[in-house]
């Protein structure tokens, strides 16, 4: 077992050595200030409209957590798939593609080992990198609107709306974040499973977008109501669930149970598909 | 500037007191029956998925102690052998045996054995040399800094290992990949190509790096090369493929002691030919003379002056691996 753990160490310091890595977080403030800066500028004309409409005062539900749910969804939606898919994308089609493949399977390592630890790295890094999103826009909200308030929580997918104070709502803010970090796996795991083709790792990463984006629309197209549920993004929505006052939890485990199996075949079939390649340049 | 004592040649002598290693004799002889076959190819055969057929029954072994080189044309099958030797690639048919452990069967077993050097050697150029071997060993399962310090120094690394491998020359890059292949105490060393790029300062160092591997840690070495003066300078025998078939497979010409060769020079060669051909020897069209074992060359002589030959010069010829690869290459 410690040894699985100093080849991961190894792994993962593949992925912080690389200057691209911070670039990308980087990247991602940028997009929270920038996100932050319009909210200060306009407003958030929709998420005033649903709590004036509800009868609660937008005054104390405009907090730091409400700001942070907003520009994390935001910076998730504009970003966070962009980044998961480049970094799963490039993990094993880019070693493969530059050779380095070639220096690490030259070791008594199994390509199974190999690959698990990669599948580890580019799925640990999601769920790291959600976290860092949520806590700093937590951190931005906080500049911006200070500490206390409520937190008005809206997830329109799983059809979420909720009110909380501030001491529950930063609970559910942490703990939406936790399942939206594993909710976000699932896109990892998509590009990595591309990435275990002989392609280039563009492509797995185009690829893994490109799967990601369709779903998505034909979610919210309509003509796939009834089918909603072969729908991968559906099943990811399941973090929403986490902030509804009274959680559903038999539809959060089922979303989560299909996220963890449609994980689990995307590695096996990555796995089956690396295993059988003659790995030669 | 002096040059430094023995013409600049480094002495690796000191740096090679690993314990687990060192036997404590210099090891010259190589192809000695009683040694036991440490690397056996057994029937090898690959078609690519495009239908190229890369190897067709191959099939050799590299016994402890000895290097071995493997020579062929680029395209030839060299490096799908190797490739198999390390599980990336896998046969049609046959399997490569390390230790008397199967790659084919048990990977992580057969492969404990081995270091080495397959195609170009490409690092994280965003981690240092250091680093790198640190990521490379962890998947050994292994990590002695001790051990790292001592091959980092004897491949002469010792002080660029903490910088970034993105500033290493060519020839820096190829002595990281030996120390990565010598981490951790392999038994055999699989070389593709290691010379590749280098410029012949650093040929001439690699070489003897690997000479000194050999002479004083007894280390087996199988290596992959279309260079034929590396494969005769550094290796006890050769096998050469051509085509992906195993034509030649017996001890590098210049390293020959059975085989007595003589170059006879006259001008009556069909007349030495039928002496010769009657006293049982034979002879090529350039006068290449070889002497069967159970006659003395003054014999021949003796028979190809009693015979009327005028015979103008006969002395020992020494064939080159060239000689022998453009005769295969010709014959086929």
């Amino acid at each position: 077992m410690m040894l699985f753990f100093q080849q991961w160490y190894g792994e993962l310091l593949k992925l912080f050595a690389r200057r691209r890595t911070y670039i990308g977080f980087g990247a991602f403030v940028a997009l929270e200030i920038v996100i932050l800066l319009l909210i200060k500028k306009f407003g958030m004309g929709p998420i005033q409209k649903a709590v004036v409409g509800s009868g609660e005062s937008f005054e104390y539900y405009f907090s730091a957590l409400t700001v942070a749910s907003t520009v994390m969804g935001f910076s998730v939606f504009l970003l966070g798939a962009l980044f998961l898919s480049l970094v799963a994308g490039d993990i094993v089609a880019k070693e493969g593609e530059d050779g380095h493949m070639r220096l690490l399977l030259a070791r008594p390592v199994s390509r199974f080992r190999l690959l698990l630890l990669k599948y580890l790295t580019c799925t640990g890094y999601a769920f790291f990198l959600i976290q860092f999103l949520a806590w700093t826009s937590f951190l931005l909200g906080l500049v911006l609107r200070g500490w206390g308030g409520g937190y008005f929580a809206i997830v329109p997918e799983v059809s979420v709306v909720a009110f909380y104070d501030w001491g529950p709502g930063l609970q559910r803010y942490a703990c939406s974040s936790l399942a939206l970090g594993l909710s976000m796996t699932t896109v990892s795991s998509i590009a990595f499973f591309l990435s275990c083709f002989r392609i280039k790792p563009a492509a797995a990463t185009i690829g893994a977008l490109t799967y990601i984006l369709v779903d998505f629309i034909l979610r919210n197209s309509g003509f796939m109501d009834s089918y909603q549920h072969f729908l991968v993004t559906k099943h990811m929505s399941s973090w929403g669930r986490i902030l509804s006052e009274t959680i559903d939890w038999p539809l959060v485990w089922r979303g989560y149970s299909v996220v963890f199996a449609v994980n689990l075949t995307l590695f096996t079939l990555g796995y089956a598909v690396f295993e059988s390649r003659d790995l030669k340049s | 500037m002096q040059p430094p004592p023995g013409g600049g040649k480094r002495d690796f002598g000191d740096l090679f007191d690993a314990p687990l290693l060192k036997t404590g004799n210099t090891i010259r002889t190589c192809h000695n029956p009683c040694l036991m076959a440490l690397l056996e190819v057994r029937h090898l055969t690959k078609r690519w998925p495009t239908g190229r057929l890369a190897l067709d029954d191959v099939s050799f072994e590299v016994q402890q102690g000895e290097i071995l080189g493997l020579l062929g044309h680029n395209g030839a099958g060299k490096s799908t052998i190797m490739g198999i030797t390390l599980g990336m690639v896998r046969p049609d048919t046959g399997e490569v045996r390390i230790g008397g452990r199967s790659v084919q069967k048990d990977r992580g077993g057969a492969l404990q054995q081995i270091g080495a050097i397959y195609e170009a050697a490409v690092f994280y150029d965003y981690l240092s040399g250091w680093q790198n071997l640190r990521v490379l060993c962890s998947l050994s399962g292994w990590w002695d800094e001790t051990e790292v310090k001592r091959v980092v120094q004897m491949v002469n690394l010792n002080r660029a290992i903490h910088q970034k491998t993105a500033t290493y020359s060519h020839g820096m890059r190829q002595r990281l990949a030996l120390a990565q292949a010598l981490l951790p105490q392999p038994k055999i060393l699989l070389l593709d190509e290691p010379t590749d790029g280098l410029d012949p300062e650093g040929i001439r160092e690699f070489r003897e790096l690997i000479l000194h591997l050999r002479q004083h840690q007894g280390m087996t070495i199988m290596l992959n090369s279309h260079l034929l003066g590396e494969i005769e300078q550094m290796c006890d025998r050769c096998v050469i493929i051509k085509d992906g078939k195993k034509v030649f497979a017996g001890p590098v010409p210049s390293q020959e002691k059975t085989r007595r060769i003589f170059q006879l020079e006259t001008s009556d060669i069909g007349l030495a030919r039928e002496v010769l051909g009657r006293a049982g020897a034979t002879m090529d069209k350039h006068g290449i003379v070889e002497v069967p074992l159970n006659m003395e060359p003054h014999d021949l002589v003796t028979a190809l002056v009693q015979g009327k030959v005028q015979v103008s010069a006969w002395q020992p010829h020494r064939r080159t691996l060239e000689e022998l690869y453009m005769g295969l290459s010709s014959k086929s």
